[in-house]
C-alpha cells in the first residue's frame, strides 16, 4: 500500500512539498514577532496539513482520510485560529507582541539546530529508500521539535498553547503520510482529544486572565520548589 | 469476561450520570462510591478469571486484558474506592465551609468519575494508539480537578499540568508512530500492527532502529505522566493545589497508569533489542527521579508538595526496579506499585483534614496533630512510616525485593546508592511529618470541619482500610496476589 507513495509519484511529490511547507511555516511561527501573525501562520500550517491529508486520501481512496482532512481544515485550519483571535487576542488586546524570552535570531538558530538534529536521529538509512516517508519522517520530527521550542521560548500561555498545537501538527503529518493506514478510530480519538484539550486550555487561560490581569507565563511564579 | 471488563470501566461513571440526572451533590457522591466499589469487585473478579484463562482479546484488540492489566486495574480501582469515599467527606466539608460552590462540587464528581473511568479504560486496551487517546483524555479530566478551586494558584498548577503533560503524551504518540513503523515489514493488518499482543508476539521481526527510538520517546512521553525527572515539574504543583482526594487519585492511580504504558513498551523492546539498552534508559531516569525527589524533600514547606516529591522518588524506585529487571526486579516493581498506591492514598486523604481545618498547607503551620486530631495525626504518622519503607509495612518488603534484585542483577554500587538516597529521604520526610504530628496541640484549634456522622465515617474509613491493607501486605503476601504478580510477569516476558 505504501508503495503508492513512492517519492517519484505525483502524490509523493505533493506530500513532500506539503511537508516542507509545514516545516517552513513552523519556522515562520517561531520567528514571528506579532501575535496575530503567529496565529495566522499556525492556521496556514494546518491548511497545508489538511491538503496533505487530502492527497493521502485521494491516493488511497480512503473515505476516512477524507473525513480527517475535512476535520483538520475545519477545526485546525479555521476554527482554532478564529477562536483564538476572537476570544483571546482581541479580548486580551494581545495584538502586538508575542513576547519571547530569547532573542528572535537566537531562537531561529536553535530551530535550525533542532532541524539538523531531527535529520541526524531519523537517519534516512533507518527507512526504506524511495518511499516518501523517508523525507517525511525527519520533517515531521523537526516540526515536533520546533513546536516544543516555541512552547519553551514563548512567554504567553496562549502562545504556548499554539506551540503544543504545532507539535500535534508534526505528529499528525507523520501519522497521515508515514502511516496512511493508521487505524481510523485512533486518529479520530486523537482529534477529539486535541479539541477537548484546546477547550479546557482556553478555560484555564481565561480564568488566569481574570485572576492575574495578564496570563503571561512570566507571572506564573506562585508555585516553586 | 467482556461483561466484567465493561463493568469495570462503566461503573465509575455512576457519579457523572447521577449529576446528569440532576441529583444533589451528596447523592452523586454516594453514587460515585457505589460505582467505585462495584468496579473494584469487578476488577477483582476479572483478575481471578484472567489467572485461569487466556488473555481477553476482543473488538480487534481494542479490548485486551491480561494479568498485567488485571493487576493494575485492581490497584487503580482500589485507589478509586478510597478516594471516592474520601471525596464525600472532603467535599461536604468544603461545601459547609463555603470554599467550593454547588456548581464546583457537581463538576468535581463529574470529572472524578470521568477520570477514574478513563484510567481504567486505558488499562484495558491492547491498541497502543487508543492507549494514548485514553491517557491524554484522562489528563484533561484530571486537569479540570486540579483547577477546580479557580484561584490563581490552582489555575496556574492546572495550566502547567495540562500543557506539560499534553506535550509529554504527544511525544509518546510520536513513539507509538515509530513503533507502528517498526512493524511495517510484518504481515499484519494495520489494526494489529498497533496492538500489543501481536507486536509482542512478532517482536523479533520488528525493525530495530525505529524500535529503539520508539522506546526512548515512549519513556520520555509517558514518563512525563509518571513524573520521572526531569519531566516531573508539573507534579508537585498539581498535587499540592488539587483537592486532597484528587491528589490521592493523581499520585496513586494516574502515575501508575503511565508506568503501565512504559511497561508495555519495555516488554516489546526487551524482546527485540535485549535488555541492555532499555535497562540503561530506565535506570538513568529512575536514579534521576529518586535524586530529584529526595533533594526537594529536604526543603521544609508545603506538606502536600512533600508528598508529591515523595511520589517522584517512588516512581523513580519503580523505574529502577524495572531497570534492574529479572524476575525479582519486576516482582518488586509491581509489588511496590501496589504498596505505594495505597500508602500515598492514605497520606493525601489524611492530609485533607489539616488542610481544611487550619486552611494551610504549610508544614510549619501544623503542630500536635496527634493529640488534636487523633485520626488525621495517626494516619499521617503511620502513613509516613509506611511510605518511608519502615517495617512492618508493605513498602519495606517491596523495597527490600528491589534492592535484592539490584545486588543480583547489577553492580553492587547501584543498590548501595539507592539505599543511601532512601536513608536521606527517610530523614528529610520524617523531619517534616514528625513535626506536624508531635508536640502540644495549638490552643485555638478551629472546630471540626466534618459535620455529621456520614462525613466523619467517610473520613475515617479509607484511612483505616488503607493502613490495614499496608500492614497486611507487609506481613504476608496473599497467595492470590502472588500468583497475580507471577502471571503478570509471565505475560510480559
Amino acid at each position: 500500500m505504501i508503495e503508492k507513495l513512492a517519492a517519484t509519484s505525483p502524490a509523493g511529490v505533493l506530500l513532500d512539498l506539503a511537508g516542507v511547507m509545514i516545516l517552513l511555516l513552523a519556522f515562520a511561527c517561531l520567528g514571528s514577532k506579532l501575535f496575530n501573525r503567529y496565529v495566522a501562520y499556525y492556521g496556514a500550517q494546518s491548511v497545508v496539513l489538511a491538503f496533505a491529508a487530502g492527497v493521502a486520501a485521494w491516493t488511497f481512496h480512503s473515505a476516512q482520510l477524507w473525513v480527517l482532512a475535512g476535520f483538520t481544515l475545519a477545526v485546525k485550519g479555521i476554527g482554532i485560529p478564529l477562536a483564538t483571535r476572537r476570544l483571546l487576542l482581541r479580548r486580551l488586546a494581545l495584538g502586538r507582541d508575542a513576547a519571547i524570552s530569547t532573542g528572535l535570531s537566537t531562537s531561529l538558530i536553535a530551530g535550525g539546530g533542532l532541524t539538523a538534529f531531527a535529520y541526524l536521529v531519523t537517519k534516512p538509512q533507518l527507512l526504506p529508500h524511495g518511499v516518501v516517508a523517508a523525507a517525511v519522517v525527519p520533517l515531521s520530527t523537526a516540526v515536533i521539535l520546533l513546536g516544543a521550542l516555541a512552547m519553551v521560548v514563548r512567554r504567553h500561555t496562549v502562545a504556548q498553547l499554539i506551540g503544543w498545537l504545532i507539535v500535534e501538527n508534526g505528529v499528525f503529518l507523520g501519522a497521515i503520510t508515514l502511516v496512511a493506514t493508521f487505524p481510523f478510530i485512533v486518529e479520530a480519538g486523537i482529534f477529539l482529544d486535541i479539541a477537548a484539550g484546546v477547550l479546557i486550555m482556553l478555560v484555564f487561560v481565561s480564568g488566569l486572565t481574570r485572576e492575574l490581569a495578564e496570563a503571561s507565563a512570566t507571572e506564573l511564579r506562585g508555585l516553586r520548589g | 469476561m467482556i461483561a466484567l471488563a465493561v463493568v469495570v470501566v462503566v461503573c465509575p461513571l455512576a457519579g457523572p450520570v447521577a449529576i446528569a440526572m440532576r441529583a444533589r451533590a451528596r447523592a452523586a457522591g454516594l453514587a460515585s462510591v457505589a460505582g467505585a466499589v462495584v468496579a473494584l469487585a469487578a476488577a477483582a473478579a476479572l483478575l481471578v478469571t484472567l489467572l485461569h484463562h487466556p488473555p481477553l482479546n476482543a473488538w480487534a484488540g481494542f479490548l485486551y486484558a491480561d494479568s498485567l492489566s488485571g493487576f493494575f486495574l485492581l490497584t487503580v480501582a482500589g485507589v478509586t474506592v478510597l478516594a471516592a469515599i474520601g471525596s464525600v467527606a472532603y467535599l461536604s466539608a468544603e461545601e459547609d465551609a463555603g470554599t467550593l460552590g454547588t456548581v464546583q462540587i457537581r463538576l468535581y464528581f463529574v470529572f472524578f468519575g470521568l477520570f477514574a473511568s478513563l484510567m481504567l479504560a486505558s488499562l484495558e486496551t491492547g491498541n497502543l494508539g487508543l492507549l494514548f487517546v485514553l491517557i491524554e483524555a484522562s489528563t484533561l479530566a484530571s486537569a479540570a480537578l486540579v483547577g477546580l478551586e479557580g484561584k490563581a494558584r490552582s489555575l496556574e498548577a492546572a495550566w502547567k499540568y495540562v500543557i506539560i503533560s499534553s506535550l509529554g503524551v504527544t511525544i509518546a504518540l510520536a513513539g507509538t508512530l515509530f513503533l507502528f513503523y517498526a512493524g511495517s515489514a510484518l504481515h499484519l493488518t494495520s489494526d494489529q500492527r498497533l496492538t500489543w499482543p501481536y507486536l509482542f508476539a512478532h517482536a523479533a521481526a520488528l525493525a530495530p532502529q525505529p524500535l529503539r527510538l520508539a522506546f526512548l520517546l515512549a519513556v520520555v512521553g509517558y514518563g512525563t505522566k509518571v513524573g520521572l525527572a526531569p519531566m516531573h515539574t508539573w507534579l508537585p504543583d498539581a498535587h499540592a493545589e488539587a483537592p486532597s482526594p484528587a491528589s490521592a487519585m493523581l499520585s496513586a492511580a494516574l502515575l501508575n497508569t503511565g508506568m503501565y504504558a512504559i511497561i508495555r513498551f519495555l516488554s516489546i523492546t526487551q524482546a527485540r533489542l535485549g535488555s541492555t539498552f532499555p535497562h540503561l534508559v530506565l535506570l538513568t531516569f529512575g536514579f534521576a527521579s529518586v535524586l530529584v525527589g529526595v533533594l526537594f524533600m529536604v526543603r521544609r514547606g508545603n506538606f502536600k508538595r512533600l508528598f508529591a516529591y515523595s511520589s517522584v522518588e517512588h516512581m523513580g524506585i519503580i523505574a529502577i526496579a524495572l531497570g534492574f529487571g529479572g524476575v525479582l526486579g519486576l516482582y518488586g516493581a509491581l509489588l511496590h506499585t501496589l504498596n505505594h498506591a495505597i500508602a500515598k492514598a492514605v497520606l493525601f486523604l489524611g492530609s485533607g483534614d489539616p488542610a481544611q481545618r487550619l486552611r494551610t498547607r504549610e508544614a510549619t503551620g501544623v503542630r500536635g496533630l496527634l493529640t488534636a486530631v487523633p485520626v488525621a495525626g495517626g494516619a499521617l504518622l503511620l502513613g509516613s512510616l509506611a511510605v518511608l519503607g519502615s517495617p512492618p509495612f508493605g513498602l519495606f518488603l517491596s523495597e527490600l525485593t528491589i534492592v535484592r534484585a539490584g545486588f543480583a542483577r547489577a553492580s553492587p554500587a547501584l543498590p548501595l546508592i539507592l539505599l543511601g538516597l532512601l536513608a536521606v529521604a527517610f530523614i528529610a520526610f520524617a523531619r517534616t511529618t514528625m513535626g506536624m504530628v508531635t508536640g502540644p496541640a495549638a490552643q485555638d484549634l478551629p472546630p471540626d470541619p466534618y459535620r455529621g456522622r456520614a462525613a466523619h465515617w467517610a473520613r475515617v474509613v479509607p484511612l483505616v482500610v488503607g493502613l490495614v491493607a499496608l500492614l497486611a501486605l507487609g506481613l504476608w503476601i496473599p497467595a492470590g496476589l502472588n500468583s497475580a504478580i507471577m502471571h503478570s510477569l509471565a505475560a510480559i516476558s
